[in-house]
């Protein structure tokens, strides 16, 4: 969709595993900008203490959150004047290894693109109502208070 | 003077949810009422808001002293963890 400044806005939960790179594929087919700048971040296989993880459960708000994820991809996606933005995170159960975010900023320079991943990425961790739930590999599960750091 | 069936809506998630031991529960509204007097009278922990709890009314942050109003949702969220 494109807003009202015309920044066109890929924005999504996906319940199920995806192929970020084929969906990155598909979607820099979509535009002509000069520089794109790419966010993947994948589910790590041990928690910050070294337990060895089996899985992770993504917890969201239904509603707040796709208007959150909304709200700030427009925010600073006008902050940083940037042609396009294309955002996939994952809800539900989660696999070691696969993709849990994939974020992709495309603009005509190389700044405003790598600056809006960062902002915008930043943005999501800490205001868009996702909570993480590790499942660890000796059957203990506890809840990810608050986020990993930079 | 609120009508005798007006009701709010209040949403737990995550390790909230958990400790609480229910997700969603519809309260009558008493006037005063603001999520700080909702959290006190359902006994979520204690009688201030811990600061890492953040407060959504109909599904936007808002503060623990907003006004509640029929009608209204309100959600307790734990730290936030996405990305």
């Amino acid at each position: 969709m494109d807003n009202n400044s015309g920044i066109a806005l890929d924005l999504a939960l996906c319940q199920q595993d995806f192929d970020p790179h084929a969906l990155l594929s598909s979607w820099e087919g979509n535009h002509r900008s000069a520089a794109t700048a790419v966010f993947l971040g994948r589910m790590r296989d041990r928690s910050l203490a070294g337990e060895t993880l089996l899985a992770m459960e993504l917890e969201h708000y239904p509603g707040m959150c796709e208007a959150q994820l909304q709200e700030l991809a427009m925010h600073h996606s006008s902050a940083h004047a940037v042609d396009a933005v294309l955002l996939r995170h994952r809800v539900g159960r989660v696999q070691p290894g696969e993709a849990l975010v994939v974020l992709a900023v495309a603009a005509a320079r190389r700044g405003p693109a790598q600056r809006c991943c960062q902002d915008l990425l930043e943005a999501v961790k800490h205001q868009a109502p996702f909570w993480k739930r590790e499942i660890t590999a000796a059957g203990r599960c506890h809840w990810v208070q608050g986020n990993t750091p930079l | 003077m609120q009508p005798p069936s007006a009701t709010i809506e209040v949403l737990l998630f995550a390790a909230l949810r958990e400790q609480a031991g229910w997700a969603r529960r519809r309260l009558p509204l008493k006037e005063p009422c603001t999520p700080l007097q909702c959290w006190k009278d359902l006994q979520l922990g204690g009688d201030t808001l811990p600061t890492e709890i953040r407060v959504a009314i109909n599904q936007r942050f808002a503060a623990a002293d907003t006004p509640l109003i029929a009608g209204d949702e309100l959600a307790f969220l734990p730290p936030i963890s996405g990305g």
